[in-house]
């Protein structure tokens, strides 16, 4: 699955990321950029994230841990 | 200085700020994170106060508080200033953690700026150093940037400056972008509603 988000996160940020990929070390990682890695990743996914969520996964990890999080619950 | 503008968006909107404000301001630009590309600021309300008093009385000074439309729960700040022969700068843009107002802020300043106040052009500074809000000028479409050698000192240090332009008849696509992306936010957050 981490794949899938990473796949995302390279169309959207047309960089090279990975696992430890956050917006602290990714400037391409704006405001504009998160709202469409945000939406990139629902897609892919098929996860919605709750709205309290959407400003606080600034990272591929949290990205990943909240996806797996739901698929838990 | 004290104007009666606000400009609604589809998730978000900007009202004139007040001296109710002062307090947000202050805890705004105090924090360690947002304030690391701004000038040394007071966290003591009583020097926003202060601020905001000489602000009132400064022409061509639009000072806003980007809110959560509904809530009303305050987001952010912005500003367009520095108004002369049609142009202007756009700035002073802080957004309080984990907030998703960015684009639609953008989007509503450069309403302001070209449908409201009527200006030709606008441009934001922004240090060089602060990578993720370069980038985020980029990310809007804004193609007409500059470097700005050395343009402030600040804690001992002389720091570049990226300046965006944006002129009126460059804005067309830029709004689409912005729109288009602040749509799909307002969606998403009612949708979680």
């Amino acid at each position: 699955m981490i794949e899938t988000v990473l796949d995302a996160l390279r169309v959207v940020l047309k960089t090279e990321v990975n696992a430890d990929t956050s917006v602290h070390n990714t400037p391409q990682w704006d405001s504009l950029r998160h709202i469409e890695v945000i939406f990139a990743v629902e897609d892919a996914t098929g996860v919605q994230f709750d709205e309290a969520e959407l400003g606080e996964l600034d990272s591929v990890a949290r990205i990943v841990a909240a996806i797996q999080a739901k698929h838990a619950a | 200085m004290r104007h009666e503008l606000s400009l609604r968006g589809e998730a978000f909107g900007l009202r004139p700020v007040a001296d109710d404000d002062a307090g947000f301001i202050a805890g705004l630009r105090s924090d360690p994170e947002l304030g690391r590309y701004l000038h040394a600021t007071s966290a003591r309300v009583e020097d926003q106060l202060a601020w905001l008093a000489r602000y009132y009385e400064r022409a061509g000074d639009y000072y806003f508080v980007i809110e959560r439309l509904g809530s009303g729960e305050r987001e952010g700040l912005i500003s367009v200033y520095d108004i002369a022969d049609g142009q202007a700068e756009w700035g002073r843009w802080l957004l309080r953690p984990g907030s998703l107002a960015a684009v639609e802020s953008a989007a509503l300043i450069y309403q302001c700026a070209f449908d409201v106040l009527g200006l030709d052009a606008v441009c934001c500074r922004t240090l060089a150093a602060n990578e993720r809000v370069v980038s985020f000028h980029d990310s809007c479409g804004v193609a007409e940037r500059r470097l700005l050698p050395a343009y402030v000192s600040q804690r001992g240090q002389d720091w570049d400056a990226v300046e965006h332009r944006l002129t009126r008849a460059a804005w067309p696509p830029v709004d689409a972008r912005l729109r288009q992306l602040a749509r799909l936010t307002a969606r998403r957050l009612q949708r979680g509603a």
